[in-house]
């Protein structure tokens, strides 16, 4: 960060203040809450006893049940992220590198998705992958099934439910890393010499590689935290860590195990950013 | 034979025409300029050359061989763009070896090339800089560079100083030029400066709404304009429309115009053209041929010259003179030019 002389500390903090104040209540009281709520034990009948103790976090880690779970979530999640930013990415390019009148009505559709509920687009979906539903008969169609099948509550539909909401954000989030670039570098290397493929590896991969960065990290983060689409669309045995936490406040009524899990989750979202500012500041030399 | 050939190329986006019938020819070490207002197809003709557009009618040739149907990485141009689009993230050194790279060039070979580069362009030892170090003037330098290490059969320059301040755009022009009389590379340069345009050439193409209206030295088109739009587009002037009836100089509106030309001219209507800095006032004018009265206005400074306004009949004559004409306003004053000096156009 560069900071303008005759800019100050205090100048930077009074401007920062109200949104500091703002995420301080809404982000980090109900945290701070959480965590302490983790650290209670639990006896059937009760919400939480009031305790402070770590033997949640030691049956998250040492039942094989929990740890499945969560696996199952970051490996679903790093999926939809991959396929997201592949697919945003790629949406993204061809918008850029079109005519800008056409940017508006590529926007409008790529917005839509954020527009309707989500228990709208799950709907959807229901009516989508079923044995009765327009894919299976689109498949009967068009010669490629035989059969009716259905694809409802499959970890495939789930995965299809989660890429279908974090696209857009892929998709926003790159073009506006797009726009960041002199389009005219493109020209001179093909002028130079290096046809499409040589120009996206030596010149688009190194100017988009943090804003790829960023993009994968928020459809990751979107789809670890997704409850709803998962636990509808997929399998009963599709276990995630949101469907988890969701079980245990309402279900067992275990409040300080939710919580114990939920901090999991934050800390292995913390870990995946750290990681990936690592990642960005050893690239900062090189990329952009 | 020639390096480059366009043969009767048109392109048209959607209705509007944007290079239309354009025949030009480029010799190897000749330096071209295209010159025109913008949209007069001046920068479309230089992307059609490169590969980024393609022609919807003629040919392009480049050393005999076809090219309008390659794409740019296949052809032996090189472009420098009005904005340098320079690598962000690769070093100076890394930019100007890119395109040797591509042409499998090797190492030993373009280690010693991009020092050479950067030597012709004045910044050796600066090739470990990253380009956003660099100032506007010194990104175009790299950029030429750039393309000068590919050793291309045409350099296409695209307005490279048009977003530069005017002193530094006057030094880099007189730097390309003595480059290219050191080099002898072959180049077509876009601007809309007609200053760069005769500074730099061996030819000047003047274009108009996709056509070119005259192709010649830059002293034929500054001296013996062929058309109207090249008259006013390059150089100042001043236009009459005019009549011819039995001799005698009318306007349009049919009065009696007190000029007199020297040769006789057909009767009908003329269109006659003066350079205002090619006009004598006073007693000089008097040993002129062809010769006029006007009414003074007034003079404006304009530093090396002073602008004389005057008034024949409805129409303004501007005279510049390096001296002031000192009278007053409203007095007859005698306006006179050789026969060089003036174009009539039908």
């Amino acid at each position: 960060m560069t900071r303008r002389p005759g800019t100050s500390h205090l100048t930077t903090l009074a401007l920062l203040a109200p949104a500091l104040l703002l995420a301080g209540v809404l982000f980090g009281l109900p945290a701070i809450y959480t965590a302490r709520m983790s650290l209670n034990s639990h006896l059937p009948g009760t919400f939480f006893v009031p305790d402070v103790t770590l033997s949640n976090y030691a049956t998250l880690i040492g039942d094989p049940f929990y740890r499945n779970a969560l696996w199952v979530t970051v490996r679903l999640s790093l999926l939809v992220a991959f396929f997201a930013l592949l697919l945003g990415y790629i949406f993204a390019l061809l918008v850029w590198l079109r005519p800008r009148r056409w940017r508006v009505m590529f926007c409008l559709v790529a917005v839509l998705p954020l527009m309707i509920s989500e228990i709208s687009i799950i709907f959807g979906w229901a009516v989508f992958f079923p044995r009765n539903g327009l894919l299976s008969y689109g498949l009967i169609a068009s010669g490629l099934a035989e059969e009716k099948t259905s694809l409802m509550f499959t970890e495939f539909a789930a995965f299809v439910g989660l890429l279908y909401v974090t696209i857009p954000y892929c998709f926003f989030s790159m073009l506006v890393v797009f726009d960041g670039i002199d389009r005219s570098t493109i020209e001179a290397s093909e002028d130079l010499g290096a046809g499409p493929f040589r120009t996206l590896v030596e010149v688009l991969f190194p100017l988009t590689r943090l804003g790829m960065l960023v993009s994968f990290g928020i459809a990751f983060i979107w789809s670890i935290g997704a409850y709803a689409t998962p636990s509808a669309l997929g399998p009963d045995t599709l276990w995630t860590a949101g469907y988890l936490i969701q079980g245990l406040m309402t279900g067992q009524r275990n409040w300080p195990m939710a919580a114990a899990l939920s901090m999991l989750l934050v800390v292995l979202v913390t870990m995946v950013m750290i990681g990936f500012r690592a990642i960005a500041a050893q690239g900062r030399r090189g990329g952009g | 034979m020639s390096t480059l050939e366009l043969d009767h190329v048109s392109l048209s986006f959607g209705s509007v025409v944007g290079v239309d019938d354009v025949s030009l020819t480029l010799e190897k070490g000749e330096f071209l300029s295209l010159l025109g207002p913008s949209g007069s197809g001046k920068t479309s003709t230089l992307r059609l050359v490169g590969g980024f557009l393609a022609p919807d009618r003629g040919t392009i040739r480049l050393n005999g061989q076809r090219i309008d149907h390659l794409p740019p990485y296949r052809r032996d141009t090189a472009t420098i763009f009005q904005s340098g689009a320079l690598f962000p993230h690769k070093t100076l050194a890394q930019n100007i070896a890119y395109g040797l790279r591509m042409r499998k060039v090797s190492a030993v070979e373009i280690g010693k090339r991009v020092g050479e580069a950067l030597d012709i362009v004045g910044l050796a030892g600066m090739g470990d800089r990253l380009p956003g170090q660099l100032s506007g003037g010194q990104r175009q330098r790299v950029a030429l560079a750039r393309s000068l290490a590919v050793r291309p059969a045409v350099l296409l320059f695209d307005e490279p100083l048009s977003a530069l301040d005017l002193a530094l755009r006057v030094r880099l022009r007189a730097e390309i030029r003595r480059m290219h009389q050191a080099y002898g590379f072959t180049a077509i340069y876009v601007t809309h400066d007609q200053g760069e345009a005769m500074a730099l050439s061996d030819r000047v193409a003047v274009m108009n709404k996709g056509r070119i209206e005259q192709i010649a030295s830059p002293q034929t088109i500054f001296h013996a304009p062929a058309t109207e739009f090249v008259h006013t587009f390059v150089g100042e002037s001043c236009a009459f429309s005019l009549r011819i009836v039995q001799g005698r100089v009318q306007s349009d509106a049919g009065d009696d115009l007190p000029i007199v030309l020297v040769n006789p001219l057909h009767d009908g209507p003329i269109r006659l053209y003066l350079r205002p800095g090619r006009l004598l006032l006073g007693e000089a004018a008097t040993q002129c041929p062809n010769r006029a009265i006007g009414r003074f206005g007034f003079a404006e400074f304009l530093g090396d010259t002073w602008r004389h306004h005057l008034e024949i009949g409805q129409q303004t004559v501007i005279v510049d003179r390096p001296d002031r004409h000192l009278v007053a306003k409203g007095v007859d004053v005698e306006i006179g030019w050789a026969d060089g000096d003036m174009r009539i156009f039908r």
